[in-house]
């Protein structure tokens, strides 16, 4: 069976200075994978790689087997992505934003307005639906991002840092809705909160200095910490 | 998908302050320069008429007043187009669009259209505002068409041009500053070289005045037909750059 998601020797960045080097990653239907790591480890970059944002300078991601590049922007449709940057327009309200979320991502109409109506009782965003998107609380906000990730029913979910910047309340709310949400989807996500990984994640993915230096199963029992501070010498165990 | 893309480029602008005191003080100064140059019409008009000279209304009020409305032009739409692909960027918005399943052509071509659209009430208030000396004085209606669709179009290209300028940087400030200077050097081309000079080619005005005036001539129609593709198409590259494919 083909992988949901595969990134096969995927680098980035200028020969002399390449911000990520072959990188290799799979991603079957219902895993839930951590990318973790240092600031500058390529966390966001590889997620933009895999997100088709971004195009490798050498190897190839394929989701569904497809080679995910400008010739098959379809593909991306099987994609949800959520920046670290909320991507809304703090000029137009909640539901103005997840109407166009939904255009770009090819719903339309009635489809279109289900979805809406679905994402916005499943994110509790129905009080403010008619809200600026510019007059929300941070927490609030992320709710709209993760609402637009998610309207178009994507197999993978791509989140980059979901709960950073977020009180301890709001990081525990964003959590709960990402386990819900990421029921019927594969998720991916990047964090530096190894409470993030233990809680909603079952396989890690250790980055250092742009390369993949180690990958780990989660179990409630892991020593992250451990793994996260000595990630070269534990490259390619397991947990 | 690209009229989607132009009905919310255009959406957002108007969702903007930028976008309602641009067509403020567009309306203004419409308003005053139509005024003023029927009050000097109407000051001469009885001297023509006794001279026999064939000048009308079209010739000393339509035609500077569209003269001055592509100076407005100038002055607005890179206000408007800053945000367009710089804005994007530096909202972070843009990861929005490049994981959206919409090729950069359409990305583009829909922007630009949608720059166009937020143009239309500024130049049709000012198209409106002219023609209504139709009800007071004979006018050149022909002329009046080609002056006016010129405009139109005129308001497309700039919408072309200043979205690629917006595509080559991250921030909007940027954006606007090339484009005014871009925009400023073609406005001032023709009197800053000679007619012989290879460059000359490139000037706006030698361009833009001949269909004001009611006069189509082919050269001009290649020239804003083959700026605006090499504008589109290298709008489209800068975002495969962005993107890495290219």
């Amino acid at each position: 069976m083909k992988p949901l998601l595969l990134a096969r020797q995927v680098s980035y960045g200028p020969a002399r200075n390449p911000r990520l080097i072959d990188i290799d990653l799979q991603l079957a239907a219902g895993d839930r994978l951590a990318l973790l790591g240092t600031n500058g480890a390529g966390k966001s970059t590889l997620l933009q790689l895999l997100a088709g944002i971004l195009a490798p300078a050498g190897g190839e991601v394929r989701v569904l087997g497809q080679r995910l590049d400008e010739a098959a922007p379809a593909l991306r449709r099987h994609i949800g992505f959520l920046p670290q940057r909320v991507p809304a327009y703090t000029e137009l309200s909640v539901t103005e934003n997840l109407q166009w979320a939904g255009r770009l991502r090819g719903l339309r109409q009635r489809a279109l307005q289900t979805a809406i109506e679905r994402v916005l009782q499943a994110l509790q965003l129905d009080k403010v639906r008619a809200r600026l998107a510019g007059s929300l609380s941070q927490g609030m906000l992320q709710r709209l991002g993760l609402a637009q990730a998610v309207l178009h029913e994507p197999d993978i979910l791509i989140l980059d840092e979901p709960t950073a910047g977020l009180d301890p309340l709001q990081t525990e709310q964003i959590r709960e809705l990402l386990g819900t949400l990421s029921a019927n989807c594969s998720l991916i996500l990047a964090t530096h909160l190894l409470d993030d990984v233990q809680r909603l994640c079952d396989r890690v993915i250790l980055l250092d200095g742009g390369r993949k230096a180690a990958e780990h199963t989660v179990t409630a029992d892991t020593d992250l910490l451990a793994h996260f501070r000595r990630p070269m010498s534990d490259a390619g165990a397991g947990a | 998908m690209i009229g989607a893309i132009a009905l919310h480029e255009s959406r957002r602008l108007r969702a903007g302050m930028m976008f309602w005191l641009l067509l403020a003080f567009g309306q203004l100064i419409i308003a005053w320069l139509s005024f003023a140059q029927l009050e000097t019409f109407a000051g001469i008009a009885p001297q023509l008429k006794a001279s026999g000279a064939t000048l009308g209304a079209m010739d000393l009020v339509i035609t500077p007043t569209f003269n001055s409305l592509v100076l407005l032009l100038l002055l607005c739409a890179p206000l408007l187009a800053m945000g367009s692909l710089a804005g994007e960027v530096h909202s972070g918005r843009i990861a929005l669009w490049l994981s959206s399943p919409v090729s950069g052509t359409q990305i583009v071509l829909g922007k630009a259209l949608g720059l166009w659209l937020a143009t239309l009430p500024l130049l049709l208030s000012g198209v409106l505002t002219l023609a209504a000396l139709g009800f007071a004085a004979d006018l050149d209606w022909p002329r009046f068409a080609l002056a006016a669709t010129s405009l139109l179009l005129f308001g497309l290209w700039l919408g072309c041009i200043t979205l690629f300028l917006s595509s080559l940087f991250d921030h909007p400030a940027a954006a606007l500053a090339a484009s005014y200077g871009i925009l400023l050097f073609l406005w001032l081309l023709d009197s800053l070289s000679g007619t012989d000079a290879p460059w000359y080619w490139f000037a706006l005005l030698p361009h833009i005045e001949p269909s004001l005036s009611g006069l189509l001539r082919s050269q001009d129609i290649v020239f804003f037909v083959a700026t605006a593709g090499a504008a589109l198409l290298l709008s489209s590259y800068a975002l495969a750059r962005r993107r890495g494919d290219a």
